[in-house]
């Protein structure tokens, strides 16, 4: 892939050429003007490369108003489980998650604590020698499997009791049992999704490049190995490398807000706005 | 304004200015190159100073969709990233929020720093307990190079103790001068000090991110919208700039989602906070 400092010279170097041309051609304006204008052209276009190097050649091949700028996934596991790898051209980029959990609140912390918190926190990031991504992330708790659970358990208890109302043989009293279990599973699936519930993590990234998966992971892992140590011994933790789904908890947006949790809110948002 | 952004702005504009050298060369249209000669400076300066705004112009007007990776895609607004699985729309936005006084001590300028440090756990602890919706708050540093900051900053001490010496000894020095060089000069021997003692010298890149949900892409991005108007209410306590991202920054920012950029990379892309 063309760096973005190689296009920029030979832009420049196409510019001084048709500078020349200008300046040493015979005395014709209207080609030199032509000229000029290519000039111009070619200068924006080398400034650009500054910012829009990425773009140009997705926007170059774009079809129908579509500029894909990398058809593949984002991302893939690594095998162990504890990195991410992402490939780009010929280099293959492996990151992995450290976890940090803090546990005191400001305040339960005085003036004094709460400015050495402070400078724990300006000490941590100036850790590393290489670029580490710092960050602290509210998400909604996952409770997908529970929502599931009580769906279940509330479609079963209501098809009991469709099966009881319908037994002319069966007992008054079991039917009713039966259907003050579809108010009790009814209730609880209402009150679940009433409430948002949510956590507050906080995390470390660190990207290694290597000329294979392996390589790239291993670098990866090493660098977060060091960075948890720094970590745990900085604020009195245990900082530890994440695993599998609390690591998509960081980087896809369908694990930040799980998608069943979240579902259910937006329906009955919209059953409220309907009403 | 950083040392490539200068080679680019000074390079690219002195070739367009090399074209008015000679305007004989271009007959009666002279005049007319010479005009787009300034146009093209001023492309460029917008370029360098407000591409966030040009960007975003151009994929509204040409009606351009990108899709940065699978799966995702920037609708041509440009203003965020939305994700469709599951019959939900997925609508990421970014925010700059840079609390750099609120996370490293300065050299003591501000008299009123130990307070601004201390409010800044609590004041983080009230916008979490009323933000109510998923959000990220991504702090990206990378360390220089110790020996060259140190060297780099010698140099700056050297140049300011040369210019107090100069000003003292003139005829009629001037008192505000004086102090100000002098202040200059502690903000440079804070700095060795600090270096001095173990830190490392960072540049930095800090941001928000959250997203939003909705069952049409129009729910999902007026939700976001909404979110982000919240964010910045809430951040306001910190008296910070923020500013929503748009455009070319909103790719790269997402991008770092799944791998930490080198430090050439990083300064390229983005003004680091040093």
């Amino acid at each position: 892939m063309v760096s973005q400092r190689f296009l920029f010279t030979i832009l420049l170097l196409i510019d001084v050429v048709l500078l020349l041309a200008i300046y040493l051609l015979p005395p014709a304006a209207l080609l030199k003007f032509v000229l000029a204008l290519l000039v111009l052209g070619v200068d924006v276009l080398a400034f650009s490369t500054k910012l829009y190097m990425s773009f140009f050649v997705p926007f170059l091949r774009m079809k129908g108003h579509v500029a894909t700028m990398n058809s593949e996934e984002p991302f893939m596991m690594a095998p162990s489980g504890n990195a991410i790898v992402v490939r780009r051209g010929a280099s293959v980029f492996a990151s992995a998650f450290v976890s940090v959990p803090t546990y005191k609140s400001a305040t339960e912390m005085n003036a004094e604590e709460k400015a050495d918190f402070a400078r724990l926190f300006s000490r941590a990031i100036t850790i590393a020698k290489y670029p580490v991504r710092f960050a602290t992330q509210l998400s909604v708790i996952n409770k997908d499997a529970y929502i599931s659970n009580i769906r279940s358990k509330l479609d079963e208890a209501e098809e009991r009791y469709q099966s009881a109302s319908m037994n002319a043989q069966g007992s008054k009293a079991d039917s009713e049992r039966i259907k003050g279990e579809v108010t009790m599973w009814h209730n609880l699936y209402d009150n679940v999704n009433k409430v948002g519930s949510q956590m507050l993590e906080a995390f470390a990234m660190v990207t290694a490049e290597g000329g294979n998966e392996e390589e790239a992971t291993s670098l990866a892992l090493q660098r977060a190995d060091e960075l948890a140590s720094g970590m745990s011994s900085v604020f009195g933790v245990t900082a530890s490398i994440l695993e599998g789904d609390d690591i998509l908890r960081f980087v896809e947006p369908d694990h930040m807000i799980p998608p069943i949790t979240v579902g259910e809110q937006l329906r009955e948002k919209n059953v409220a706005t309907e009403l | 304004m950083d040392e490539r952004t200068m080679i680019y702005l000074g390079t690219t504009s002195l070739i367009a200015i090399l074209l008015l050298l000679s305007p004989a060369q271009f007959g009666g249209l002279a005049a007319v190159v010479a005009l787009l000669v300034i146009l093209a400076i001023m492309v460029i300066l917008v370029l360098n100073y407000a591409d966030f705004v040009l960007f975003p112009v151009f994929t509204q007007i040409l009606g351009i969709k990108t899709v940065p990776v699978k799966n995702y895609y920037i609708p041509k607004t440009s203003n965020s990233i939305v994700k469709y699985i599951n019959g939900i729309y997925y609508a990421t936005g970014y925010l700059t929020a840079n609390i750099y006084k609120y996370v490293f001590t300065a050299e003591n300028v501000d008299e009123n720093e130990e307070i601004k440090m201390s409010e800044g756990p609590e004041k983080w602890e009230r916008i979490v307990m009323n933000a109510g919706f998923p959000f990220r708050y991504n702090v990206l540093s990378s360390a220089e190079d110790v020996q060259r900051y140190r060297e780099e900053l010698e140099g700056r001490r050297g140049t300011l103790e040369f210019q107090l010496s100069k000003e003292m000894s003139s005829s009629a020095p001037n008192e505000l001068t004086i102090q100000d060089l002098q202040r200059k000069m502690n903000v440079v021997d804070a700095r060795i000090d600090r270096l001095s003692g173990g830190e490392r010298p960072i540049d930095s890149v800090m941001y928000i991110e959250t997203t939003a949900v909705g069952v049409s892409e129009k729910e999902a991005a007026d939700a976001l919208t909404n979110q982000l108007n919240h964010l910045q209410t809430l951040f306001s306590s910190f008296d910070l700039s923020i500013t929503r991202v748009v455009g070319r920054e909103l790719y790269h920012l997402f991008t770092y989602n799944y791998t930490v950029p080198d430090r050439d990379l990083l300064g390229e892309t983005f003004s680091l906070e040093r």
